[in-house]
């Protein structure tokens, strides 16, 4: 393993779903020796990439779990995790790019800054992680790379900087033109393998030297030394707009942008270099810990190998062999052998078998160190647990993570089902954070919850061709939420006292709608309401929340405040007092306006221009609202928001309303209350289900 | 009251009058280029969504995202017009009405009247409330119009839709006769209101070429903000 840490790049490749990621790994791949022969990922050749372990995800043509690879390439160790485009698998995105130090954003000559590509700037935004662009195939009819660069910086707000031009375009793309060398680059062998140096051709030379000329304009203002050399007109070196533009980069004041295409074996090699000498070490970027012994406090952590380790879990796997734990550590070394605590609950491990991944091959090592990521096995924890050495109790920021939106409920086939069918579900919960499970206690069903009907999908098939588990599913179910509109006062008193032990507590103050999930505050003077049973008063309120008194829905946007109360020197308990607070909970709920609230999903359809106003027309009958349509070349972009209610089904409608040739993403916008109409029907159903139950 | 107060201290209630913004079948908004066409455009069709209106604005100069932009700007120059509003109160209105706002942008090229006869087509099918008026802005009146103009009195027509236009004039041209810039003499016929709007001293003067009794009032407008500067 590459100790020098300034040699070590960990980087994911993101990007829309179909700009070709895992073409460009398989490439990448292949040209750094790690596989022998190139597989497409469509499978013409029946084989599928490399990259693409999961038969799913071969067979869907979109990857779905990340998967992480080691490779070299100029005496350089690369960590490269694959991550999916689809935002139904943007957990898989948020986990990789915490523990990545860089990221290449793929984007397509032809469709540019696609929905997906927002999504996952935003979150690259959130980590502070600093990206590259690869515009990628240049070679399909259509293909605009400068266009695309100015889609960085208009939808985005990158300082996007053309660092290369295109010889040629569309059937014509040969190579590419390096800005910095100003040498031209062709790409011979069967798969590109060989590239090749020319002087830039003729035709080119005006627009290569106008091109460079605007990057170094944009690098000097990272470089004292390439600005003194531009106005002193004096010789300007390779290495000064490298240093300068790495510090742009680094910085996230820049965004580099070549291109090529993957597909056609063109301008790998080239974007391989620009990882190097323009993605951050380990070493450039800092991470911080939370001190838990030190009032939370933050600590910077050193990527050195003999301080305390500190180390990231950020995806389980569940293999043959047991659980694959991968993480990335930040400070100190992991060796085998070595014990370590994890910090969320307190508890020892030992680092038995520690391994560096490629793809789904495993390759055994004694150690991974600071700035590496690996895997360790048979070691029992969740996606987000940090481990650390007994020494120091520190706690990496945790991910972030979004609440499912939709749920199904699942059935078994069989009793063999049902078993594999736990297993199952057992794994994936563990891997994946945003996919949640329980048993209803009123039907006894299993109920999945996750991001989309995609999310769920994928999940379902798993457990069948993984676990042999086939299961019947229901009908989706919306996670609707209560919640009031105006502030109502309760007074309640819980009484029992009919002879011997009794129950008394007396509850009084008001409930008002709040921007957060709850609240409670407690304004009771006097000890009106004793101190100790002011958290039993809290947990009655909580549990109410729990589900709502009309329609049983979880309820959310409540703040409590408890002003007054009273007890009994013998009658009042923990007890009694719990059921004063639900009792209030109920009164106060009733009086403040409760109304239903339903998921809104931010849908947004890109199809041909053709089909615009009969997409927009779909979405009119969804009770979306169309927030605007936008033309862009031959493709339109149509973006709403629409209940979630109103969505299932909806990609199969879409297909066969645009020849199939339309596709949408969907992704958790916000809750809004629903119209009258539609509480009026999910109330009817809701007594219905009752009623049938009560049968 | 909010909505009510909006509606009445909008440089439109004055120029045009709001009951006159929706009936008939085209109006045109005039100057040359830069002085406010579009963003005159934006505040008649404010007026509309303070009525409950749903509007369609399809531009073929800007992006989606410039115009809702310029919807939100000249929100808040007619709230900041009328006075001290409760913030609050402000922004739940925007949240109400914005939804019946739709942007379309096109370029010159892709822009047909098809797909806006699709998209209300697909109201209909729907059962909902059509939008009270379409704005078009960014076609080139210094071209032939007339096949597109035809295409969209069919329109107007079918679904009962008043679409406002933007015309850009020239410095250099001389007007007509009725003091009309050159792109509008060459379709009055089909236009029942016109407001031409020109740069005199530090303002803006919005003329109503064509309103019915309205004709040749003057109306002095904040370049800035577009609120009336009288």
């Amino acid at each position: 393993m590459i100790r020098d840490l300034e040699r070590v790049r960990n980087i994911g490749i993101s990007a829309h779903i179909d700009s070709g990621k895992t073409t460009l790994t398989e490439r990448i791949l292949f040209y750094t020796d790690k596989i022998h022969q190139i597989n497409e990922v469509r499978g013409k050749d029946g084989v599928g990439a490399v990259m693409d372990s999961m038969e799913l995800e071969r067979e869907r043509g979109i990857t779905i779990a990340s998967a992480a690879t080691h490779c070299e390439w100029d005496n350089h160790a690369v960590n490269i995790i694959d991550t999916p485009g689809h935002v139904d698998f943007t957990v898989e995105v948020e986990r990789s790019l915490r523990v990545l130090d860089g990221v290449v954003l793929i984007l397509c000559s032809v469709s540019g800054v696609q929905s997906q590509s927002i999504t996952v700037d935003q979150q690259m935004k959130r980590y502070e992680v600093p990206c590259i662009a690869f515009v990628n195939k240049c070679d399909r009819s259509g293909a605009n790379p400068l266009k695309v660069s100015g889609q960085l910086r208009d939808k985005l707000g990158h300082n996007s900087v053309m660092m290369q031009l295109p010889i040629g375009l569309e059937d014509k793309h040969e190579g590419i033109v390096d800005l910095v060398t100003m040498k031209a680059y062709y790409f011979e062998g069967d798969n590109g393998e060989i590239m090749v140096e020319k002087k830039i051709p003729a035709d080119l030379l005006e627009e290569a030297n106008a091109a460079r000329e605007v990057m170094l304009d944009e690098a000097s203002l990272f470089s004292d030394d390439l600005t003194d050399a531009l106005l002193e007109e004096s010789e300007i070196t390779t290495e000064m707009i490298m240093a300068a533009v790495r510090i742009g980069t680094i910085s996230r004041k820049m965004t580099p942008v070549f291109l090529g295409s993957a597909y056609k074996n063109k301008a790998v090699q080239p974007l391989l270099n620009a990882v190097l000498n323009y993605l951050p070490s380990p070493l450039d970027i800092e991470n911080v810990a939370i001190d838990m012994d030190n009032n939370e406090e933050t600590v910077a952590l050193e990527s050195v190998f003999d301080k305390p380790t500190v180390a990231l879990a950020f995806k389980l796997e569940d293999g043959q062999y047991g659980q694959l734990t991968y993480i990335r550590v930040y400070q100190g070394c992991i060796n085998k052998g070595d014990t370590l605590v994890n910090s969320r609950d307190g508890r020892k491990i030992k680092a038995g078998r520690l391994i560096r991944m490629h793809s789904s091959q495993m390759e055994e090592v004694d150690a991974i160190p600071a700035g590496h990521i690996g895997a360790m096995f048979g070691v029992d924890c969740a996606s987000g647990d940090t481990f650390v050495s007994p020494s120091v109790n520190y706690s990496l920021i945790a991910m972030h993570i979004m609440e499912p939106v939709i749920s199904l409920s699942i059935v078994p086939k069989d009793n063999k089902a049902q078993i594999n069918m736990s297993k199952a579900l057992n794994r994936f919960t563990k891997e994946d954070p945003t996919f949640k499970t329980y048993v209803d206690h009123e039907t006894g069903d299993t109920i999945i919850q996750g991001m989309g009907e995609l999310h769920l999908e994928v999940y379902v098939e798993r457990m069948k061709r993984e676990y042999q588990a086939e299961v019947e599913t229901g009908k989706p179910r919306v996670a609707y939420r209560e919640t009031i509109t105006r502030k109502a006062p309760f007074n309640y008193t819980h009484k029992k006292q009919t002879g011997g032990s009794g129950q008394f507590g007396k509850v009084m103050g008001f409930l008002e709608p709040c921007e957060e999930e709850f609240e409670f505050v407690n304004k009771v003077t006097g000890g009106r309401i004793p101190t100790q049973y002011i958290s039993s008063c809290e947990k009655g309120f909580r549990a109410c929340m729990a589900k709502g008194p009309n329609l049983e829905f979880p309820v959310t946007g409540i703040k409590i405040t408890l002003e007054d109360g009273g007890f009994h020197a013998v009658d009042s308990s923990e007890m009694a007092f719990q059921s004063a607070a639900r009792g209030g909970f109920l009164e106060g709920y009733a009086k403040a306006k409760p109304v239903i609230m339903e998921p809104i999903m931010k849908v947004v359809i890109e199809t041909p221009n053709e089909f615009q106003g009969s997409c927009m027309g779909l979405i009119n009958q969804r009770r979306g609202i169309i927030q605007g349509s936008q033309e862009e070349g031959v493709m339109s972009v149509v973006e709403s928001q629409v209940p979630l209610s109103e969505m299932f089904g909806f990609s199969t409608i879409l297909r066969s309303g645009t020849q199939g040739k339309a596709q949408f993403t969907m992704e958790f916008a916000s809750y809004k209350q629903v119209p009258q109409s539609v509480a009026e029907e999910i109330s009817k159903k809701k007594a219905d289900e009752k009623a049938a139950k009560n049968k | 009251m909010l909505k009510k107060d909006l509606i009445l201290k909008s440089p439109v209630e004055r120029a045009i009058g709001i009951e006159n913004i929706a009936k008939g079948q085209f109006g045109a908004v005039l100057s040359r280029a830069g002085v406010g066409k579009t963003s005159f455009l934006v505040q008649i069709a404010l007026t509309q969504l303070l009525a409950d209106q749903k509007i369609l604005h399809v531009s073929l100069d800007d992006p989606m995202d410039k115009i809702n932009l310029r919807y939100e700007e000249a929100y808040t120059n007619l709230v900041d017009n009328i006075g001290y509003v409760d913030p609050q109160k402000a922004v739940r209105l925007w949240d109400d009405i914005c939804p019946n706002k739709v942007g379309i942008s096109y370029t010159e090229s892709t822009f047909n009247t098809d797909k806006i006869r699709d998209y209300l087509k697909s109201f209909k099918k729907s059962d909902l409330a059509l939008p009270s008026i379409i704005v078009i802005d960014g076609i080139n009146f210094d071209k032939d119009v007339s096949a597109i103009l035809e295409d969209l009195k069919g329109l107007n027509q079918e679904f009962g839709v008043f679409i406002w236009f933007s015309m850009k004039s020239h410095r250099e041209e001389a007007l007509s006769e009725d003091g009309f810039p050159v792109q509008l003499e060459a379709v009055k016929n089909l236009f029942d209101k016109a407001v031409f709007l020109q740069p005199v001293d530090d303002k803006i003067e919005a003329v109503i070429l064509k309103d019915g009794d309205r004709i040749d009032q003057k109306h002095k407008l904040n370049p800035a903000t577009m609120m009336l500067a009288e």
